[in-house]
């Protein structure tokens, strides 16, 4: 009873337990060190062929499944500059349509998502575009009040060829604002390094 | 589940399945069984992700769906469990156990089940075989049947299993007769064992004549006529809808099975070893996984069945394995004496000293020699008081004390109080130190998931440190493969070498150290966490 009264007391008394006021450790006054020096050191990690080649196998195993279908990245953001080329980045994220396992074996609402895989790309061109097209009459407004009609009526007509874009549901490639250049002009060669995949020899970390 | 489990899984999940995986996984391992508008709402993942990840945790096994709480009509609940997500670490030891059993058609086969979750034997077989041709010599490919026939051989053995009939496709095949205007849902979908199908281990009759195929060296051709071969492939082989997927419950009986004939060999003798996987191996079949030991076996019998190798007489094999009876381990046990004694290998009580022996080390490499038998002799004698602990150990009181005390803190020894009146005067009830066997393996085993999820986090932060560094070098080996295979001159060659400062080499040196001293830490850490694991789920089954 006595033991839990406030903080800083001891559940016993040094003198009728027959202590000394020394010997008790000394009270602690900042948490113990992260790593703490060790005064016994580990063993060696066990070596040998197996165990070498159980490593690789490991490595491995960790690449490949890295580039199979099962491998979900998330949406990557582009946060430090707005690139030009960001518009264009075909979304890579919808290859588990190579799947060809058995549906049937999956609930009903899980299938559901990949029956239409072109509306999310379709929305976020909209989007996007509505959403430049803002910045841009903002920007243009503040600059230059003259031309302020004229570009009201430029952005006026983009956004009509976005709407009408949007209901017809073309390929990709000509979705998101009609350009001159074919998809592959924009990539950035962010995505060089994805096609070594021939050097199988390396383990990848 | 534990955080530990929790934290261990989260990480194994990202590094095989990316962020968002991981990230649907913990939030349904933290919060039990949910349906998919509730995991959506809680995690805050766009749906769309989420219906991704879980299309992925099932097809790896790591989920499994079944109709909800409330009864037929309700949304499918998933739910995952930890023991199956924490298997992925021991992928590797599953790969290599089949090759040395059955060659490298055997671990690629395996390979290729581990990767995809679960897969068609036909598809398999294909794949398989074309990556065996890949690493075979020009003009030269591997059949189909010889995979087939590995194949079976695995299935045969248990190591492959069918996976369950999907609760979904089950429930089509019988209809209801009386129920034309009902809902659909009238039964509710329960996930099925894969023991309690009857066909487990059937390998179906497939029709699959051919050869491995090789990669076609020209890339714009390649990319056409793959296409086209996509549409020739999705040929039917007869066994459409039966999928295969990897039996782990198989893979750790043999690997108990290799560890009690290492420990034989360790402490005995090569010949006791022998005698020991004789007796395993005749028993393989019979034994059923949670059986304490295997079934009697007369000495004759195993005579007769051991390896032609060891011709050892009649009576040699007798005084053996009179000599397994006699050891305190208690490998071996008699059961009776009829046909020249039958003889049993003790399971249960294997594990169990293979678990003592494991935890006695490690409290001896943590604490010392001294401490750790002290740790033994409370492990033995059960209750000590403090002074015969001294007496015993043969210590110096101070240090006794001192190692107990230290002991103690770990956790690693219990204190039990036994008064001798009715209030429990310091000076008048003995106080027993303890160890109790079962609670310290539990405590162990959490430090090993706790090491290893320590050892993935720091390997994950030094690849993130030199990141540049590494995508640097992969870029430049691209180069030089691509320079290579169009034929460069040796100058070009070492100019793009040199693209690569001599101080980059040594960090990209030292780095590759690290990650596979932290790696290899983490396949050791796993040998443990396996026979803590046998060993607390044996003594569960038990009691």
């Amino acid at each position: 009873m006595m033991a839990s009264r406030g903080r800083g007391r001891r559940s016993f008394n040094v003198d009728s337990v027959g202590l000394s006021r020394e010997s008790l450790p000394s009270a602690l006054l900042q948490p113990s060190p992260v790593f703490p020096v060790m005064e016994m050191k580990p063993l060696p990690l066990t070596g040998g062929e197996e165990v070498e080649y159980l490593l690789a196998l490991k490595q491995d195993l960790r690449g490949t499944m890295r580039n199979l279908p099962y491998y979900i990245q998330s949406a990557v953001t582009h946060s430090d500059v707005e690139r030009y080329s960001d518009k264009y980045h075909i979304s890579e994220t919808c290859d588990l349509l190579d799947w060809n396992t058995d549906w049937r074996r999956f609930p009903r609402e899980l299938r559901r998502s990949f029956r239409k895989p072109v509306r999310i790309g379709v929305s976020d061109g909209a989007t996007l575009q509505h959403k430049k097209d803002r910045d841009k009459e903002e920007v243009l407004l503040k600059l230059e009040n003259l031309e302020k009609n004229e570009k009201e009526q430029s952005s006026e007509e983009e956004e009509g060829g976005g709407a009408q874009e949007e209901q017809e549901e073309e390929p990709e490639e000509e979705l998101e604002e009609e350009t001159d250049y074919i998809m592959s002009y924009f990539d950035n060669g962010e995505d060089f390094e994805g096609e070594s995949d021939d050097n199988m020899d390396e383990a990848v970390y | 589940m534990t955080s530990h489990e929790a934290r261990l899984c989260g990480l194994l999940l990202r590094e095989h399945f990316g962020e968002v995986v991981e990230k649907v996984g913990t939030h349904l391992l933290r919060s039990g069984a949910q349906h998919l508008r509730a995991i959506v709402h809680e995690s805050g993942i766009p749906l769309d992700l989420v219906k991704k990840s879980l299309c992925v945790l099932v097809q790896h096994g790591l989920c499994s769906f079944s109709s909800g709480r409330k009864g037929p009509g309700s949304p499918m609940e998933y739910q995952t469990s930890p023991d199956r997500i924490l298997r992925i670490l021991r992928y590797p030891r599953y790969i290599y156990t089949t090759k040395t059993l059955y060659g490298d058609t055997g671990e690629l086969i395996v390979e290729e089940l581990l990767q995809r979750g679960h897969m068609t034997m036909s598809n398999t077989v294909k794949t398989v075989a074309d990556r065996l041709t890949q690493n075979m010599e020009e003009n030269h490919s591997m059949e189909y049947s010889e995979v087939s026939s590995s194949f079976s051989k695995l299935v045969e053995t248990h190591f492959l299993q069918r996976c369950p009939p999907s609760a979904l496709t089950a429930k089509k095949e019988n209809p209801s007769p009386a129920d034309s205007g009902a809902p659909a849902a009238a039964a509710s979908i329960v996930p099925l064992k894969p023991e309690s199908f009857s066909d487990c281990y059937t390998v179906p009759r497939v029709t699959l004549v051919g050869r491995g195929k090789r990669p076609l060296p020209a890339e714009d051709e390649g990319e056409q006529r793959s296409a086209k071969r996509a549409k020739l492939d999705s040929e039917v082989h007869g066994d459409e809808g039966i999928y295969w997927q990897v039996n782990v419950e198989r893979f750790h009986l043999y690997f108990r099975d290799q560890a009690i004939i290492s420990a034989v060999a360790n402490k005995l003798d090569q010949t006791c070893s022998e005698i020991v996987r004789t007796m395993l191996r005749m028993s393989e079949l019979t034994t059923s996984p949670s059986a304490t030991c295997t079934k009697p076996l007369s000495a004759n019998e195993i005579f007769r069945s051991l390896p032609t190798g060891y011709n050892i007489g009649r009576p040699i094999l007798d005084q053996y394995l009179t000599l397994l009876v006699d050891d305190p381990m208690e490998f071996v046990g008699k059961a009776g004496e009829s046909g020249g004694g039958m003889f049993v290998v003790n399971l249960h009580k294997s594990l169990a000293n293979l678990a003592r022996a494991t935890i006695e080390s490690s409290v001896q490499e943590r604490f010392g020699s001294r401490s750790a038998r002290i740790f033994r002799l409370l492990l033995r004698k059960r209750h000590l008081e403090q002074k015969q602990v001294e007496d015993f150990a043969m210590i110096p009181a101070k240090e006794a004390k001192d190692m107990l005390y230290t002991l103690l803190s770990q956790n690693l020894v219990q204190l039990q109080e036994i008064p001798k009146t009715a209030d429990y005067a310091p000076s008048r009830t003995f106080y027993l130190y303890t160890v109790n066997q079962l609670p310290t393996a539990r405590m162990l085993l959490q430090n090993c998931y706790k090491t290893v999820a320590n050892l993935i986090d720091r390997r994950m932060f030094e690849t993130k440190e030199s990141k540049r560094l590494l995508e640097k070098s992969q870029r430049i080996e691209a180069i030089l493969a691509s320079l290579q295979a169009s034929g460069a001159e040796p100058e070009q060659l070492t100019e793009v070498e040199e693209m690569i400062t001599p101080s980059e080499k040594q960090q990209l040196e030292s780095l590759k150290i690290h990650i596979n001293k932290l790696d290899l830490a983490e396949n050791q850490v796993d040998e443990t966490i396996f026979l803590l694991e046998s060993y607390i789920s044996s003594t569960a089954v038990s009691s």
